[in-house]
């Protein structure tokens, strides 16, 4: 390992320093600890070597070492290679390093790995009392926040259409993540569930403008049945026991009245019917759909499991 | 040795040079303790690494300069390495994400709104609030927040998903924790004399109650990986297509995956839950195993369809 540490040190010391494309061919002639005799030794190793310093943040970048275009080069921008400094205090990364240990956010990664980037740590002080689950796949959502912060245009297939979205923002809200944006040539500012894209997500070349004063949490419904289509007024009535849980869930765009024996009867807008059969399922047979028809029947026929 | 210690070694040195750059005059204990070493040694390990690299020529005057001096650590001719790499998105989403986390969460200490707010300027400049994380603070979160930092007993109204019981007990909280757009408290139940899972938003009211905690906490591993559905699997489920997000959602075994659907295994600490989810799913799913779940699903479709008597009819 010794070797290989000091050999990709050189290489990336050689990269910082020059500041035009250097080729395979300059680059084993020039840098220590390179196979010159071996073609196949050689380029195993620079293969690997460049995957490395990919794999840490390092800009690699390939470009014409002239105008012609006849060879390539590797560059690493000195103004990409660095970061710049968030000047962060000590207690700031201690509060980071605790953040970062009680939330689980998926992949692979160290939690104290980025924080050496950020100069390291002081001490330790006691955990935050709690832990949470973000339920992030690490890889597709790392993809849309680069495609946020990069902005650029992402495809992907939705509710079976494909679609072009431009993400102004990433929100986590209740469980679920939601890429939030307008679709390519619309204006509406739509939220989209990342666990319901039905296809890869491809980040594209297409740039976009993401306008000021946008708030993506905007786009955010309140309550899981408050996403998607057409309101429906749904009215309920809610048994005393559970009465209380109904209020804490249901937002202040349903109507309430609350009934002499401590019940609750609520008129819910309703778009998503999915997710308000879901929760109605929870209160078993504390709660009762009084109408609209149509509505009180499906819920009925998703109980029974004919639909 | 593999890749993934070399990756491991070289990102500690590009971290730590720019730091000791930055800092002249640190100590060992310092540079040891901040970066994570195990020993002085593993740090002098790194040093004459250091020392036997730098530009083409690599003489005395293009090699870097590494050691320790005394007690201080010194670096020089190494100005190419005065920056640390770059965050790359998902670290960059981890640190911020964690942090907004936390920060939704309520009684966030101030240093860490001041640390996200400086990375966020610092990565996203003219932006707004690119990433939002809310995890919806629950009524009573920060008395349940406070109990577990004190240690304390606190009692409870409290009803049980499952059937829908409502009962009073004394409990020690442990830990409290957000998952799958949840929060939970981990603690010890009096009552049960057990340990036992309390779903936030089921939580009626807080009491405090005197005395002290009497059972040793469970500390392993902070519980950060906990799923709430955890167990021994109960049921094995095939999921039509609208009914697929369920293998991404929930933790589950995925078994065969067809044209005729994903077939999964599904844990759950209590039939009741996954009864739910069946009845939830309609016929989007079928139940190819499980019977505990098959009776729950039975009880729960006929205690809910007692309220629709136009259901008894067809």
């Amino acid at each position: 390992m010794q070797k290989v540490v000091e050999r990709i040190l050189n290489l990336l010391a050689f990269l910082l320093t020059t500041d035009r494309p250097v080729t395979a061919h300059e680059v084993r002639h020039t840098v220590a600890g390179y196979d010159r005799d071996n073609d196949e030794a050689f380029r195993r190793m620079f293969e690997r070597d460049k995957d490395l310093l990919r794999s840490l943040g390092v800009p690699l970048a390939t470009k014409a070492t002239d105008a012609w275009e006849v060879e390539t080069g590797y560059v690493v921008p000195n103004d990409e290679y660095g970061l710049l400094d968030p000047e962060l205090d000590d207690d700031e990364r201690v509060a980071l390093l605790l953040a970062r240990q009680a939330v689980l956010m998926g992949g692979t990664a160290e939690a104290f790995e980025p924080l050496l980037k950020l100069g390291g740590l002081p001490a330790l002080a006691s955990p935050e009392p709690f832990a949470a689950n973000l339920a992030l796949d690490d890889e597709s959502i790392a993809r849309v926040f680069e495609a946020t912060t990069d902005r650029l245009v992402i495809a992907f297939g939705y509710r079976g259409v494909p679609r072009r979205v431009a993400p102004y923002g990433l929100v986590h809200r209740r469980g679920n993540w939601y890429v939030v944006g307008p679709e390519e040539g619309r204006d509406e500012v739509k939220a989209f569930r990342l666990d319901r894209v039905e296809s890869d997500i491809t980040v594209t070349t297409t740039p976009f403008l993401r306008p000021a004063g946008v708030k993506v949490s905007d786009a955010i419904p309140g309550a899981p049945w408050e996403a998607g289509g057409e309101d429906v007024e749904v009215v309920v009535l809610f048994e005393p026991e559970l009465a209380w849980w109904a209020e804490r869930r249901i937002t202040d765009r349903a109507s309430t009245e609350t009934l002499a024996d401590g019940g609750l009867r609520a008129t819910i807008p309703v778009r998503n019917v999915d997710a308000f059969f879901a929760w109605m399922i929870d209160f078993a047979d504390k709660a009762v759909i009084e109408g609209p028809q149509d509505i009180r029947s499906r819920f009925v026929d998703r109980v029974r499991g004919v639909q | 040795m593999s890749s993934a210690k070399t990756v491991q070694r070289l990102f500690r040195i590009l971290s730590m040079l720019p730091w000791v750059i930055a800092n002249p005059g640190c100590t060992v204990r310092e540079v040891v303790k901040r970066f994570d070493y195990s020993s002085p040694r593993q740090l002098a390990n790194d040093l004459d690494l250091v020392f036997v690299c730098g530009l083409p020529g690599y003489g005395p005057g293009e090699l870097m300069v590494a050691y320790i001096d005394d007690d201080e650590v010194v670096v020089e001719l190494a100005d190419y390495f005065s920056r640390p790499i770059r965050l790359t998105p998902p670290e960059a989403l981890q640190l911020i994400g964690a942090g907004r986390a936390v920060l939704s969460s309520g009684a966030a200490p101030d240093a860490l709104a001041s640390a996200v707010e400086k990375l966020e300027r610092m990565l996203f400049a003219d932006v707004e609030q690119m990433l939002t994380i809310d995890l919806s603070e629950p009524p009573l979160l920060n008395e349940l927040r406070s109990a577990v930092e004190r240690s304390g007993v606190i009692s409870i109204t409290y009803t049980a998903l499952g059937t829908g019981e409502t009962t009073v007990r004394d409990i020690e909280p442990w830990q409290l924790q957000s998952a799958l757009g949840n929060w939970y408290l981990t603690a010890w139940c009096r009552r049960a004399g057990a340990e036992r899972v309390f779903r936030l938003d089921r939580i009626q009211s807080v009491e405090d109650v005197e005395g002290e905690a009497s059972v040793e906490r469970r500390t392993e591993s902070v519980a950060v990986g906990y799923t709430p559905n955890a167990g021994e699997t109960i049921a094995t489920l095939r999921l039509g297509e609208k009914a697929r997000w369920v293998s991404q959602y929930y933790p589950v075994d995925v078994v065969s995956d067809d044209d005729r659907g994903v077939v999964v295994r599904l844990s759950a600490y209590d039939p009741k839950v996954a009864a739910k989810l069946l009845i939830r799913l309609g016929s989007h799913v079928e139940l190819l195993d499980g019977d505990r779940v098959s009776v729950a699903r039975q009880e729960l479709r006929e205690q809910i369809l007692s309220r629709y008597p136009e259901a008894a009819k067809s």
